[in-house]
């Protein structure tokens, strides 16, 4: 009897599969058959092999890093017009669910030959999957790029990655506001947040506007405060700091009270900041270089802009009037073939075209971390929208003092513990039992991460 | 009498209330894809005239919408087309003849709704890969069959069917196998055309939650090439400055295909519903 | 995914009390030639679910025990399972699950079950446009519709405009952890009640409006019919409809993700949801995102289990 309805059973699968793959082949044939879409080309490995010559990356956002990449493709095109380069745009949360997916089970297929990752996520990669990223040393040469940006794509002495942007921090501000409140924009310079403080206590009596936009699931702020002095939520060994932290102690303090003296208004993710900004209910956005193209977009406004240095922390040793909030680098995926070609775009565009480096400076605002990049026509350029301000200038004389950190393995997860116990202070908790509790989580979380 | 009337004029204000809150962010979806980013986000409720540009836009961006929308269609339309064969066979096979071991069956089937997909998706990747890599290539990460395959059988649909069976006439039944006919040929001969109700509202059911699926192509096709809708949406929504109007546009064309099937099949949907609870 | 995890256990209530057929030990052969056809015809299901989901389901289980990296994952014992238990944040989506499932599930249904009363009404003009009105949002794709919501409620949005031209103070929809979780319930009711609404609708269709009309004459009215006549009648609906949107409910993760991705400060994050970040978005660790998986089946098992017992018990 059993042999008689597997039998049937058979039957009927073979029935149902005769009638819907309509090409009759059965399983095998359906993904040839698949793409109504004209242009798919199955990038599966063995393919790959036969065509060394096709380089795909990928980016993700389409008027920054993925046109970047564009600019770098024609760029290496006039190089080697041989190598067919397919710059693919896709949301990062998507790209990151694709690396993790990929890496945590050792499946390479269908990955791109090289892929921006953030600074922040880069060292759990580096960590956690040895040999899946290429070793770049021969790529990027150390003394061309600032050290800062090194630190976070260096593992075991070698380094690999090349680096993108820099997220060096600043305070964009509303000259005609800061000036309504009473104040110059020499009174910018050198900032401490106590200052920051009192100028928006100004600004919100005279002219009723924030001075700043918190977002309560977003501890960028925070994060730009611990790095400022040299400190980050783990140690340079990686392990968790957060009760011992002198740093993240008074950047949490100086947060709260922000709050406390009314100088901020909340607005949640990132499109309510920008709106925030864009319709004036702000003075300053304190924020990576990288925000000015969202500050540009309320034309109306320009002229009334300029940048000042990141305030440091007066209360912690060591704060300096630098820091960083985001960037992020290129790197290689190593069994992807043409691994040799990949390492060759890089190393003939990001790794050392200064004249490409300056004309993204022009196209979409990039700040480089490559030394002599410095010295080009467009980084030298005042920038109208910033009332003719240096502001490329400006931000490479900043990034050079930006203290290095060791970001760890688990900066969102941290982060993502570190939002709740902040809330919780916000809300009258003491800091220092909340931050006590904090690092019991931590350390939880960063030991299996390691 | 006055009460009742009264009570009657509270009834229709309730119930305009609730189709007005229920078709507001429709209508206002479609006003904003006339709008550009910026006045959607100072919410203006007016038609505004950039509905060309929006849909230049988004037709000639980089990410190849166009493509993604022949893509998307094929895949939700392969797996309709094969869910409802597979668990309509399974829903009747479950009917005609109810054992003690096949109900217990059933139920253990029905257990595999309860699990979260985010738990099953990381064993459901390695296994593509695995198979991938013995050099079936057609099955493995990256193909159709890997997007479509989990999504064949499901316990919901089978359930589905399986209760709608229970409206279907008996008497027909044991008066073709009087005839002779087996059941493959009353299945397909007698089952199916009497059932057309049952399948339109699996049919609606099926292709728009494949239609909307978004976690699982997400990691199943690295492919970029590949990318269903919902992938472009998202890709869309997290540039650094996004262009709404270019989103509100593609998400209007993103809701025609279920939109359209619904209207067409939205009697049948209704009867064949009814069937699933009787 | 959802609409499919919707509809459904029902099936476990009826089939505890209709085990076997009416079949009588005469037809002795056809019933077994049609016990092998039925299994022939089911066979193929079997596989694919278990191909599918019950393999991944195990591998998922064993996974469960292991810590470790990539592919150089190893035995952990219950390293996992004691971190869980010491995790605040599942502690607080589980607490957030709850919220929802308390307040949203039976807000939901009960709404659609009034609708779908006053819908049933054969006098009531625009059926149709009120009914395809109402089932409108279910069919939205989930992106959109979270870009839609994110945007008539963001503090600046449409929704608070409206406020401040009546002259109430604007909502903090998406910043404070108390409304945002209303946000979510708002939200999931705007989508999911039309949904329910076609099951009560379909459901009533099949009552006899006689026996509506001699509880008028008894002098019932609209209230008490509902209570007396249209619940008990619509028992088995509104079971179903409860063991599947709670199903759906403790698997949240669409809505959330898309339109508050769990924040503020995890105010709104959910089990699911966690489960996908501890995937996805930290860093990857999928032996612990399996453990807090599997105290999501546990507690899909469990509360369907005491929804069957109460709703059992009450039909005898």
């Amino acid at each position: 009897m059993k042999t008689k309805s597997i039998a049937a059973s058979f039957l009927s699968a073979a029935m149902l599969l005769g009638m819907t793959a309509c090409s009759g082949g059965g399983a095998n044939s359906a993904s040839d058959t698949a793409p109504a879409a004209g242009n798919s080309q199955a990038v599966s490995s063995s393919a790959a092999k036969d065509a060394a010559e096709k380089l795909t990356v990928w980016a993700w956002d389409d008027t920054f890093n993925v046109k970047a990449a564009n600019e770098a493709k024609a760029a290496y095109a006039k190089i080697d017009p041989n190598v067919k380069v397919d710059v693919v745009s896709m949301a990062q949360n998507d790209i990151v669910a694709k690396l993790n997916t990929a890496f945590e089970s050792g499946n390479v297929d269908g990955m791109p030959n090289i892929v921006l990752i953030e600074d922040y996520r880069i060292k759990n990669y580096l960590k956690s999957y040895p040999g899946v990223l290429s070793d770049l040393s021969d790529v990027t040469t150390p003394d061309k790029f600032m050290d800062y940006k090194l630190k976070t794509m260096t593992q075991d002495g070698k380094i690999y990655g090349v680096p993108f942007d820099s997220g060096v921090s600043c305070v964009f501000y509303r000259t005609d506001l800061i000036e309504k409140a009473g104040f110059k924009q020499s009174d910018m310079q050198n900032l401490t947040w106590d200052k920051y403080i009192e100028i928006g206590k100004a600004v919100k009596a005279k002219t009723g506007k924030a001075m700043i936009s918190v977002d309560p699931s977003d501890l960028g702020l925070i994060r730009m405060m611990m790095q400022s002095a040299g400190k980050w939520y783990v140690n340079s060994d990686g392990k968790a700091d957060i009760a011992n932290n002198a740093a993240l102690k008074e950047a949490v303090t100086i947060y709260k009270k922000m709050q406390q003296e009314g100088i901020t208004i909340t607005a949640s993710g990132w499109d309510a900041g920008v709106a925030a900004v864009n319709e004036s209910k702000v003075a300053t956005s304190v924020n990576g270089c990288w925000y000015a193209s969202s500050i540009k977009k309320a034309a109306d406004q320009s002229g009334k802009w300029a940048i000042a240095e990141f305030p440091k922390m007066s209360n912690v040793s060591g704060s300096v009037n630098s820091s960083n909030l985001g960037g992020a680098s290129w790197y290689v995926i190593d069994k992807v073939a043409g691994r040799d070609t990949a390492k060759d775009f890089l190393s003939k565009t990001f790794a050392s075209d200064t004249g490409l480096l300056d004309s993204l400076c022009k196209d979409i605002s990039l700040v480089s971390t490559y030394k002599d990049a410095s010295s080009g026509k467009n980084v030298n350029a005042p920038d109208a929208f910033f009332n003719n301000q240096k502001i490329y200038k400006n931000w490479i004389d900043w990034t050079v003092n930006i203290p290095a950190v060791n970001y760890g393995t688990s900066t969102y997860d941290v982060e993502s513990k570190m939002t709740e116990a902040v809330q919780s202070i916000l809300k009258g908790a003491s800091i220092d039992d909340t931050l006590k509790n904090a690092q019991t989580e931590v350390e939880g979380i960063v030991s299996a991460a390691d | 009498m006055k009460k009742k009337k009264s009570l009657s004029i509270l009834k229709y204000f309730f119930m305009i209330i609730v189709s007005f809150i229920s078709i507001f962010p429709f209508l206002w979806m479609i006003i904003s894809a006339t709008n550009d980013a910026r006045e959607i986000t100072a919410v203006k409720l007016t038609f505004g005239t950039h509905l060309v540009e929006n849909l230049r836009n988004l037709f000639h961006s980089d990410l190849n919408f166009g493509a993604s929308l022949g893509y998307s269609t094929f895949i939700a339309v392969i797996t309709t087309v094969l869910a409802l064969l597979i668990s309509s066979v399974a829903g009747y096979g479950f009917e005609i003849f109810r054992s003690k071991a096949r109900d217990r069956v059933f139920n253990i089937l029905l257990l595999s709704m309860m699990v979260p997909f985010c738990a099953l998706m990381i064993p459901l990747y390695r296994m593509f890969g695995a198979v991938g890599k013995t050099g079936l290539t057609g099955i493995g990460l990256n193909t159709l069959i890997s997007v479509i395959a989990p999504y064949v059988c499901t316990a919901f649909l089978i359930f589905f069917f399986r209760q709608n069976t229970k409206s279907f006439p008996k008497d027909i039944l044991e008066a073709a196998r009087i005839d002779g006919l087996n059941e493959t040929r009353i299945f397909f001969h007698m089952y199916m055309p009497v059932m057309k109700s049952s399948y339109a509202a699996g049919a609606i059911i099926t292709f728009m939650s494949s239609w909307n699926n978004y976690l699982w192509p997400l990691v199943a096709l690295q492919d970029p090439q590949k990318r269903t809708v919902p992938l472009i949406l998202s890709a869309m929504g997290s540039s650094y400055t996004p262009d709404y109007g270019m989103i509100m546009a593609g998400i209007v064309i993103a809701t025609l295909p279920t939109g359209f099937l619904f209207f067409m099949m939205q009697k049948q949907f209704v009867a064949g519903m009814i069937g699933s609870v009787k | 995914m959802n609409s499919e995890q919707s509809i459904a256990a029902k099936q476990i209530t009826s089939d505890f009390r209709t085990v076997g057929g009416p079949h009588g030990s005469s037809r002795h052969t056809l019933e077994k030639k049609l016990n092998r056809w039925g299994w022939g015809f089911v066979s193929m299901s079997i596989v694919l679910i278990s191909v599918f989901v019950f393999f991944p389901m195990i591998a998922a289980l064993i996974m469960s025990f292991q810590t470790g990296k990539g592919v150089n994952m190893h035995f952990g014992g219950l390293t996992n399972y004691i971190r869980l238990f010491h995790d605040q944040t599942v502690a607080k989506a589980l607490g957030n699950t709850f919220i929802y499932l308390i307040f949203q599930v039976p807000i939901m249904l009960i709404l659609a079950l009034i609708i779908s009363v006053i819908l049933n009404d054969k006098n009531l003009k625009g059926r149709t446009f009120f009914r395809v009105a109402i089932f409108l949002p279910c069919i939205t794709s989930l992106v959109s519709y979270s870009l839609i919501m994110k945007n008539i409620f963001s503090n600046d949005g449409i929704f608070n405009q409206l406020l401040s031209h009546i002259g109430l103070s604007p909502i903090l929809w998406t910043t404070d952890s108390f409304w945002a979780k209303v946000l979510i319930i708002l939200s999931i009711t705007w989508r999911w009640t039309g949904y329910n609404m076609i099951f009560y609708l379909s459901g009533l269709q099949g009552i006899e409006p006689s026996i509506y009309e001699a509880a008028e004459i008894d002098g019932a009215n609209s209230f008490q019919k509902m209570i007396h006549m249209t619940v008990p009648l619509l028992k088995p609906i509104i079971l179903f409809t409860t063991i599947t949107s709670t199903i759906g409910t403790l698997q949240l993760f669409d809505e959330v993700q898309n339109i508050t991705k769990g924040g503020p400060a995890n105010g709104t994050v959910t089990i699911s949801q966690y489960i996908y970040n501890l995937c996805f978005k930290y860093t990857p660790n999928f032996g612990y995102a399996s453990a807090v998986a599997f105290i999501v089946v546990v507690l899909i098992v469990f509360l369907s289990l005491i929804q069957m017992k109460i709703g059992g018990k009450e039909n005898q």
